[in-house]
């Protein structure tokens, strides 16, 4: 027992080396699951490499404790063990502190976007390396102090600095996300994050108690082979709850993996429940159109906005109309219901207004940057400049020439159709059964057309985001 | 949809690339489409496809109208008549433009006393700039046109118009401007001039087909002209076009060497312009295509050269001016050309060098020199393809 205290390898250490390797294979399982289920192309941008980020610190985390307070013993010392490589960089900066910079990067970005009502004011890849920051200067300096003795133990003086190093960055998230409590979030962000708070705090608590009593105890065999069991196997605990309890988004993120969540949505519209998004209507009143309407009158016509917006697609020029149709959703959602109107704008201004957007509209400078300045991601006139740009350059550029397409031809025929169709009503005198006039709906041949070609707008949408 | 039509961009061009991981239905479809592509491209073989491409605002779509008046049937009234509103539009944007404009100066600039516009016209420039940010603009009357004139004269205006670069002012503003009183004729007809210089931010694609028939109906050369949106976010539908591209007409406005870009006004509008004709001459699609080069906008560049030196853009930042007046504007020219000359050897890979590169000066509003031009890119590429069949 003795023996095995000092230089590693009693029977403990091999349960928890055990331990720690299986959370390290469900995290891999978890992280990489759901991409390979659900077929998901990648993600830009940080919904993307922050989980990445996550499982690499998670790694690090675990094995620089393995190594650092030996749990194996080994036959001849490595100039690669050396306790500063391992103990301090690749525990600190690259374990811990990376792990929980990323949290706080997300905890951060929330903050911004749903206290704050505005985009965060840095992007997550300026954001990160600035909370990093300390941990690297810390790391540094305790490399140039060079405080460890050959257990990779400091004394008293080091262990409470460098333990409430650590408990300041739990503080800070727990700060951040206490900012962000009274919001009532669609997609269980909070409730998530909470989670893995309450979590990660408790095991905290056990961990570094076993951190303060693995370091300064240096000379009691029992104890520092209990310390470090727990110190590994709670850390590995953490780590796997950490990473399973993801603030994440349908949509922006794909690392959630529950199957009590409902399927996929296609938009952002129908993931927050707007009263008939995306699917065309059965009973939409057909009316004629009138050419000489002005276009953003016309577009308030659901048939009609899918056959122009047929059109554009096919001049290449859809975009602007597709951003039409979301500031329409957008503008259903009640104006006193901020949380969704900002995940709705949010989704709008990732997909047509940043620049590089997947479907990037094009409007002027000034109107963009207006848009990413702005300082309420609710109002309800936010997106109105650029949707002012916007139907001008469809008034000039696509109106025209939509008159004479054979998009057009086809809807006024479809329409014609429709109206012969309510005109026999009277007449039948069976068709008051809403069921009844289903079956004729799906006689209409074109009717049929368009509800294929819009769920292929949509899924080419979700595919872009 | 747009954005998976996007994600396939790089298919276009290689379509050996072969169908693998498409389950059998989808191969059977392909099959059919590539069928049906092979029997419209035997149909359509003797059309020549051009491309217009260049920056936004270099003019592509004042070419195409010109290639439409001169070898289509031109505009008829209703046609005309349909540019109403967008030269009214044009005119109401633009003195909004001018009028935030100058307020704006007035408040940061540190001569801004110059900006400050006179007492009697800051009631008529809140009014207009309202109207210029509506959606539906009223119709202009001559009581409006009148009111537009008064502002257009004031001096803190036509202080901010010369400051024009800082604000996205469209080239045609001095054009309407003077032209106001006709334009709010009741019976308004825009002139072929007017249409020319009307101001569409194009978006998408639009093509005509054209045979460019002279005064010896020699040429049977029947072309296909596609004329796009120049700005960051059309640019990546242009890959749709790239296949069996046999000329690309690219416009480069040489005036707009101070200017910004419309999309990103921390960009200059010349670099922005460098850099597209770089992308666009190693696209893999282009080995064997011609390039035209428009040097556009000449009458803008011979008036700016000469107030403002060519060296305020980057990429001229070597240029000295030798002389004055006419020889200026001449070296200055010169100089431009070489510039663009240089990155076009720059870019083009030893292999591809027998593809075609010609330089013309041109100025899109002028539609004799268009015809010229555009007589003498059909010669060149004539002669081309006499040269592949061997003939020549």
């Amino acid at each position: 027992m003795a023996g095995c205290a000092g230089e590693g390898g009693c029977p403990s250490d091999y349960v928890a080396v055990a331990i720690s390797f299986l959370s390290l294979i469900l995290l891999l399982y978890r992280s990489i699951l759901p991409f390979v289920i659900h077929k998901f192309s990648r993600t830009k941008g940080s919904g993307f490499w922050i989980p990445v980020l996550q499982v690499f610190a998670s790694f690090n985390l675990i094995l620089s404790i393995v190594m650092s307070v030996d749990l194996l013993k080994f036959e001849r010392r490595h100039w690669w063990q050396s306790c500063y490589v391992w103990a301090v960089w690749i525990e600190g900066p690259l374990g811990f502190g990376l792990l929980l910079s990323c949290r706080i990067v997300q905890a951060f970005q929330l903050y911004f976007i749903f206290a704050k009502r505005r985009l965060p004011p840095m992007r997550s890849h300026v954001c990160l390396p600035l909370f990093l920051l300390p941990w690297f200067a810390g790391a540094a300096f305790i490399h140039v102090k060079q405080p460890l003795n050959n257990h990779c133990h400091m004394g008293a003086q080091w262990v409470v600095p460098v333990v409430s190093f650590h408990t300041l960055y739990v503080a800070t998230l727990v700060a951040f996300t206490g900012a962000i409590r009274h919001i009532e979030f669609r997609f269980n962000e909070l409730r998530d994050l909470w989670r893995g708070i309450v979590l990660s705090a408790s095991s905290i608590g056990v961990w570094i108690a076993a951190y303060v009593l693995n370091e300064i105890h240096d000379e009691i065999a029992w104890l520092q082979v209990v310390s470090r069991f727990l110190l590994l196997v709670t850390s590995s605990i953490l780590v796997l709850a950490f990473f399973s309890i993801s603030s994440s988004q349908p949509l922006l993120s794909q690392i959630s993996l529950r199957r009590r969540e409902p399927l996929k949505y296609e938009t952002m519209g129908q993931a927050l429940g707007i009263p008939d998004s995306g699917l065309l209507m059965q009973r939409e009143p057909s009316q004629a159109i009138d050419p000489d309407e002005p276009l953003d009158k016309l577009l308030l016509n659901k048939r009609f906005r899918q056959s122009f917006m047929a059109f554009a697609d096919s001049c290449l020029a859809g975009e602007s109309v597709h951003f039409h149709d979301d500031v329409h959703e957008l503008g259903k959602i009640p104006v006193n219901d901020s949380v969704r109107r900002i995940y709705m704008a949010r989704d709008i201004i990732d997909k047509y207004i940043t620049a590089g957007a997947p479907m990037e509209v094009n409007i002027s400078y000034r109107c963009r940057q207006d848009i990413l300045m702005t300082s309420n991601l609710a109002h309800p006139d936010l997106f109105n400049n650029a949707l002012n740009e916007l139907l001008q350059l469809m008034k000039m550029n696509l109106a025209k020439d939509y008159w004479s397409s054979t998009f057009f031809l086809k809807f006024k025929e479809e329409a014609s159709m429709r109206l012969d169709a309510h005109e026999m009503e009277p007449m039948t005198g069976w068709n008051f059964s809403p069921r009844l006039s289903g079956v004729r709906g799906a006689d209409d041949p074109f009717h049929q057309e368009y509800l294929t070609k819009d769920s292929d707008h949509s899924s080419g949408n979700t595919d872009a985001t | 949809m747009l954005s998976s039509f996007i994600e396939n961009m790089g298919l276009l061009c290689s379509r050996h690339r072969g169908y693998h991981d498409a389950d059998a239905e989808e191969n059977a479809q392909a099959v059919e489409i590539e069928r049906r592509i092979e029997q419209e491209t035997k149909a359509e073989k003797h059309i020549q496809k051009l491309l217009l491409l260049g920056a936004g605002e270099s003019g592509k779509s004042t070419i195409f109208k010109q290639i439409k008046l001169l070898f289509q049937t031109g505009f008829d009234e209703a046609e005309l008549k349909s540019y109403v509103p967008v030269i009214h539009a044009n005119v109401y944007q633009t003195i909004k433009i001018l009028y935030d404009g100058s307020k704006e100066l007035a408040q940061n600039d540190g001569d801004s006393s110059k900006y400050i516009i006179a007492d009697e016209n800051k009631e008529i420039g809140e009014k207009l700039s309202e109207i210029g940010g509506r959606l539906d603009y009223p119709r202009l009357t001559k009581e409006l046109a009148k009111e537009i004139e008064s502002l257009w004269k004031d001096d803190a205006i036509q202080e901010t118009f010369t400051c024009g670069y800082r604000f996205q002012v469209p080239d045609c503003a001095q054009y309407f401007m003077e032209n106001l009183q006709r334009f709010s004729d009741v019976n308004y007809v825009p002139t072929k001039d007017d249409v020319l210089y009307a101001r569409v931010r194009t978006t998408g694609v639009v093509e005509i087909q054209f045979s460019p028939v002279g005064e010896n109906k020699r040429s049977g050369e029947v072309y296909r002209l596609f004329d796009v949106g120049g700005q960051r976010n059309e640019r990546r539908k242009w890959i749709h076009l790239f296949e069996g591209v046999s000329a690309v007409i690219f416009c480069a406005a040489i005036s707009e060497y101070d200017q910004t870009l419309f999309e990103d006004e921390n960009r200059n509008r010349m670099m922005e312009t460098k850099e597209l004709f770089d992308w666009v001459l190693k696209q893999p699609c282009f080995e064997k295509t011609s390039f035209m080069l428009f040097l556009n906008k000449f009458d803008i560049f011979e008036k700016k050269v000469l107030k403002v030196p060519l060296n305020v853009c980057e990429w001229f930042k070597d240029y000295e001016s030798v002389s004055t007046g006419k020889q200026e504007i001449e070296h200055a020219y010169e100089f431009v050309k070489k510039k663009f000359e240089e990155l076009y050897y720059q870019c083009t890979a030893p292999e591809r060098m027998d593809r075609v590169f010609k330089i013309y000066r041109t100025t899109a509003l002028d539609q004799k020199l268009v015809k010229k031009t555009f007589k003498l890119v059909d010669e060149t590429l004539r002669r081309r393809n006499l040269l592949e069949a061997g003939l020549l």
